[in-house]
């Protein structure tokens, strides 16, 4: 356990020490602080759906950026060679680094809290498909940020971390576009596979333990696979 | 003196490729070890197997009695590593990094201040210690990377390549650090440089293509260097004596003599005292004809072994 407070200590000061993890910050909130205005004014509705389709989207873009130095760098300098020859479990090197990953995730998606404050200050907001809209975040983007890890462990190449992160991301996001096409094992199964599929009924107030379960799980199996990549060697 | 590695018949493939075949060797409490080859002959991956970082494909290897692959964590626990090109935090400083490094070998408080203390004097740092790492030059950096290593006393100490990219100054303090460090742990060093090996080793291990030719002792005093003298003097005795006489001449074996020709072969303490040896026969008027360097025991056993490999 003290060995994992020492890696976390070490990790989120890199983190918060380098200009990236603020660009992603506040580029992100840029970004969707123009969506929110853009469908306040147009809408004129009290509501943060669209923000949350917007805000899903944007962590696609952003995660690989906060993940593609994790592991990459670390081997490319020789530091991962210092960090796993010491007496640490490649667990608490992995948990250590998505728990940073995910202090700056969290540090994004609770800044964008702000335009449901602005939306409880002006109006009468439905607060829960408030709350399961950024359950659906955080579920989200702990899902992306053990996979981007996994992608991370498996390169020495941050940019090809970032590219081939993104391009999972992108395809598991959208992946049941294709389910119409085909027969249904195949359709039910991408339906399943699809980040969008179980994001959307979160983003809009309805709560399943289906959307839970995939979350919690596509982030254990890439936190396990980044623990069985490292210690394949 | 008790056994601290013993790898039985290590064997790493990288791939297809097998980079190191069936090594075994020792290492006893208080013994510097050096694994002596050329680049590429797997010593790097003899080292990464032995800390941890890389698991064999076939073969044992216990450190302190405890397995590398099945019980690495207390093997870890007992080795200090400084890798190749020594990788470092480089945006830490020297005091922040070596506190860190304590942290992950278990040391708090004040066991984690008098370790981090015991370091900085054991391998000259305490002026840098408030440094940036990134500032530092290639020598301090190797000290730091050997404080980190020393954290929580090792018994073996493992160094890759420690001499790479140091000046010749830095490279005589890390022979003296490497001799001392030996009186409380054993060593494992790497290098593809014959000198450094014997000049720091009690025995060196001769790798090539990944395989263990033969581990050579050292014997007697390693230090210096041997050199062969040509002379015209009339009688041997008076070169002997004059040899003798000179501060820092540690072996003296006469080889031929013909014609008033002697031929000697005389073990030198180092560069200087080889030009006192010069300037003592010519002041004697002894005829200097011819002073080389002689390959050493080491150099010849590898070239032989080397040679024997490749026309194979």
């Amino acid at each position: 356990m003290k060995s994992f407070a020492t890696l976390l200590g070490k990790e989120t000061r890199a983190l918060f020490s380098s200009p990236i993890a603020y660009i992603v910050v506040a580029v992100y909130l840029l970004l969707v602080g123009y969506t929110f205005a853009a469908s306040l004014f147009m809408t004129k509705m009290a509501t943060l759906i669209h923000i949350f389709f917007q805000a899903a989207v944007l962590l696609l873009l952003m995660i690989p950026i906060i993940t593609m130095r994790q592991f990459s760098e670390e081997r490319k300098t020789g530091t991962l060679e210092l960090l796993l020859t010491a007496p640490v479990k490649e667990a608490a090197v992995v948990l250590a680094k998505f728990a940073a990953s995910m202090s700056v995730v969290l540090v994004m998606v609770a800044l964008t809290m702000s335009y449901a404050i602005v939306l409880a200050l002006f109006s009468h907001p439905d607060w829960g498909p408030i709350y399961s809209g950024y359950l659906g975040l955080i579920l989200l983007g702990s899902a992306l940020t053990a996979l981007g890890l996994l992608i991370s462990a498996l390169t020495a190449n941050q940019i090809v971390a970032a590219v081939v992160s993104l391009g999972l991301f992108s395809l598991l996001w959208m992946v049941d576009t294709a389910a119409t096409l085909l027969p249904d094992p195949v359709a039910t199964f991408l339906i399943g596979l699809s980040l969008l599929a179980h994001f959307t009924p979160l983003a809009t107030g309805a709560m399943y333990t289906s959307d839970f379960g995939f979350f919690l799980s596509v982030t254990l199996l890439g936190l396990f696979l980044t623990v069985r990549a490292l210690a394949r060697r | 003196m008790t056994l601290i590695l013993a790898a039985d018949r290590l064997t790493k493939w990288y791939g297809r490729r097998l980079a190191v075949e069936d090594v075994s060797f020792e290492v006893r409490q208080g013994e510097v070890m050096g694994l002596l080859g050329p680049n590429g002959s797997g010593k790097s991956t003899i080292l990464r197997v032995l800390t941890g970082y890389l698991r064999p494909s076939a073969g044992t290897a216990r450190i302190a009695g405890f397995d590398v692959v099945t019980q690495g964590l207390e093997v870890r626990r007992r080795v200090g590593y400084v890798p190749e090109d020594v990788p470092l935090y480089t945006n830490m400083r020297v005091s922040e990094f070596l506190m860190f490094m304590g942290k992950l070998r278990g040391l708090w408080g004040h066991g984690l201040a008098a370790a981090v203390s015991a370091v900085y004097e054991r391998v000259s740092l305490a002026s840098v210690q408030n440094l940036l790492i990134s500032q530092l030059s290639r020598g301090y950096r190797q000290r730091v990377a050997i404080a980190q290593a020393l954290m929580g006393d090792p018994q073996l100490l493992v160094l890759d390549e420690p001499t790479n990219g140091l000046d010749p100054r830095q490279i005589i303090e890390l022979r003296e650090l490497i001799r001392a460090l030996s009186r409380s742990c054993a060593v494992l060093v790497t290098s593809h440089v014959l000198a450094e090996v014997e000049r720091i080793a009690h025995r060196a291990a001769i790798l090539l293509g990944g395989r263990l030719l033969t581990v050579h002792t050292l014997v007697g005093d390693t230090q210096g260097y041997q050199v062969r003298l040509r002379l015209r003097a009339p009688d041997s005795q008076s070169v002997a004596l004059r040899l003798e006489s000179v501060q820092g001449v540690s072996e003296i074996q006469p080889e031929t003599a013909s014609d008033g020709i002697s031929v000697w072969r005389v073990r030198v303490a180092d560069t200087q005292v080889a030009e006192r040896l010069a300037a003592s026969l010519v002041e004697a008027r002894l005829g200097v004809q011819e002073i080389t360097p002689v390959a050493s025991d080491l150099e010849s056993l590898f070239l032989r072994l080397t040679g024997q490999e490749a026309s194979k």
